[in-house]
């Protein structure tokens, strides 16, 4: 899997195993932590077996970003316009989460290809309320406008307490991330993965991709952002998002893959570093083997002559040898 | 390129080889001690003259000597931060298994990547030309292992953001 998947499959997994044994009165209850710090709570009583309570809760925004009711703005729209009539907003929602939904589970479509499709749309529902900013500047571009009641910049919450910005114009969106890693080691391998991102670009194929920039002191265009928003260790990626890369279907892969860049990056670190810990135990392992050759036990048992211990005796020869 | 490290190496062999003949030698303050008289230092008149082969200001190798043991420290070249935070991380993996390597030093002597300690009685246990031998495969195996290492993260990361640009 080189890519994240929007969906979280654990909810999915969840979702087809509820609906398959409907008729049946279990019980459910499961919480679950996703990247990121969003973290899901799934129910279902016994009284209602159709009535299944989805709670989502937010990584906690920092200052600088705008949460309507403890939501990203245009949230609600985004699910009432995602889910429809399967699916409720309750308010308040449930101690300690953003957002509860109520999914009627017999509102379901019969057909079985919609169902699923509605079912994957529900499991990525972090998608749908994160993105959900992204989706409403995004769609703008690409009618090529911009939102009336917008500032020079937004910040859009994507981890615990750090944001990315979107400076929105008529023509073009620039995306800019200040990339953060707490480990020095994770620093410095995904400095050297953005630096690919800027050179990869430049590869024939990807000529239509957005043009990508990494800089390590912050772009001109964060000017009035506070120092604390803007300090990364990893340097700072900038990516320019043109009309047509909104256009249609793509707008749902772009607000994904933009609300999402930095776990990919960091997803992909810590998968690099897992492969060095299995390479660097495998070479460990053969120069032990290395160390063994020379204990002399082992040479017995090949009953091969003896020559080496004959040979190391040999004094004058190693003499010569070091004069050399 | 090859053949300055083959020069190198081969340096390193014979020094090894004039430099690991070690006896058994008690502790002369304490008795019924036997310490490593280089790790130590107690008197000079057990001490040997140290040694240092450099192939270049980066990449050097020290090898210390005395009656009883023999201490060897590597320097391993770095390049640049991402070699340099690969060399840490892989030699820091091989000095938490010292055990397991027996001739290998827990810590590196102050200024350098990895040591080891090879005293009379791993001389005794170990043939000596393999040794050497082990030493030197060592020392081109973190050479050749951090090159990989390396080449691996810039492999990876042209894919990841290949596959991240080709969804646009």
């Amino acid at each position: 899997m080189i890519l994240l998947q929007s969906h979280s499959r654990f909810l999915l997994q969840t979702l087809l195993n509820r609906i398959q044994n409907l008729e049946k009165c279990i019980e459910l209850d499961h919480h679950w932590v996703e990247f990121d710090d969003v973290r899901y709570h799934v129910q279902v009583s016994m009284k209602n077996p159709h009535i299944l309570l989805l709670s989502l809760s937010l990584p906690t925004p920092p200052l600088e970003t705008v949460f309507v009711g403890g939501l990203p703005f245009g949230a609600i729209e985004a699910i009432k316009a995602a889910y429809g009539v399967i699916v409720q907003i309750l308010d308040p929602p449930r101690d300690g989460f953003n957002l509860t939904l109520k999914l009627n589970l017999s509102k379901l479509p019969q057909d079985e290809d919609q169902r699923h499709t509605l079912l994957v749309k529900i499991a990525s529902v972090r998608e749908v309320v994160l993105g959900a900013p992204l989706r409403v500047i995004l769609k703008h571009l690409a009618s090529r406008t911009v939102a009336p009641d917008i500032d020079q910049f937004v910040a859009l919450v994507h981890r615990p307490n750090e944001s990315f910005f979107l400076v929105p114009q008529a023509e073009k969106v620039t995306v800019v991330f200040p990339m953060r890693f707490k480990d020095s080691i994770d620093t410095v391998l995904a400095t050297s993965f953005l630096q690919e991102f800027m050179e990869s670009r430049r590869t024939a194929g990807l000529s239509n991709a957005p043009p990508c920039l990494w800089s390590q002191t912050p772009p001109l265009e964060l000017k009035g952002v506070t120092d604390d928003a803007l300090s990364a260790n990893a340097g700072f990626v900038t990516f320019v998002i043109l009309p047509r890369h909104v256009e249609g279907r793509k707008l749902d892969r772009t607000v994904w893959n933009l609300s999402t860049f930095h776990a990919y990056v960091n997803y992909h670190v810590k998968c690099s570093e897992g492969f060095m810990h299995s390479r660097m135990r495998r070479r460990v392992e053969s120069l032990i083997q290395a160390l063994n050759c020379a204990k002399p036990d082992q040479e017995k048992t090949k009953k091969t002559p003896q020559t080496r211990s004959f040979k190391r005796l040999n004094l004058k020869d190693s003499r010569t040898n070091s004069r050399s | 390129m090859a053949s300055t490290l083959r020069l190198y190496l081969t340096c390193i062999r014979n020094t090894l080889e004039a430099a690991m003949c070690l006896q058994n030698f008690p502790c002369q303050e304490v008795e019924r001690h036997n310490k490593p008289e280089v790790e130590l230092k107690t008197s000079p008149e057990l001490l040997l003259n140290p040694v240092l082969i450099c192939r270049n200001e980066a990449e050097k190798c020290l090898i210390e000597t005395s009656i009883n043991s023999l201490r060897i420290s590597l320097k391993v070249k770095q390049a640049d931060e991402l070699e340099n935070i690969l060399a840490k991380k892989f030699l820091r993996f091989l000095s938490m298994r010292a055990e397991a390597f027996q001739v290998l030093r827990r810590k590196p002597v102050q200024g350098y990547d990895i040591s080891f300690l090879i005293t009379n009685y791993h001389c005794e246990e170990l043939q000596k030309q393999k040794l050497i031998d082990f030493i030197v495969q060592f020392m081109e195996d973190i050479d050749k292992e951090i090159s990989e290492l390396k080449m691996s993260v810039s492999t990876r990361g042209r894919l990841v953001a290949t596959e991240f640009l080709k969804q646009f």
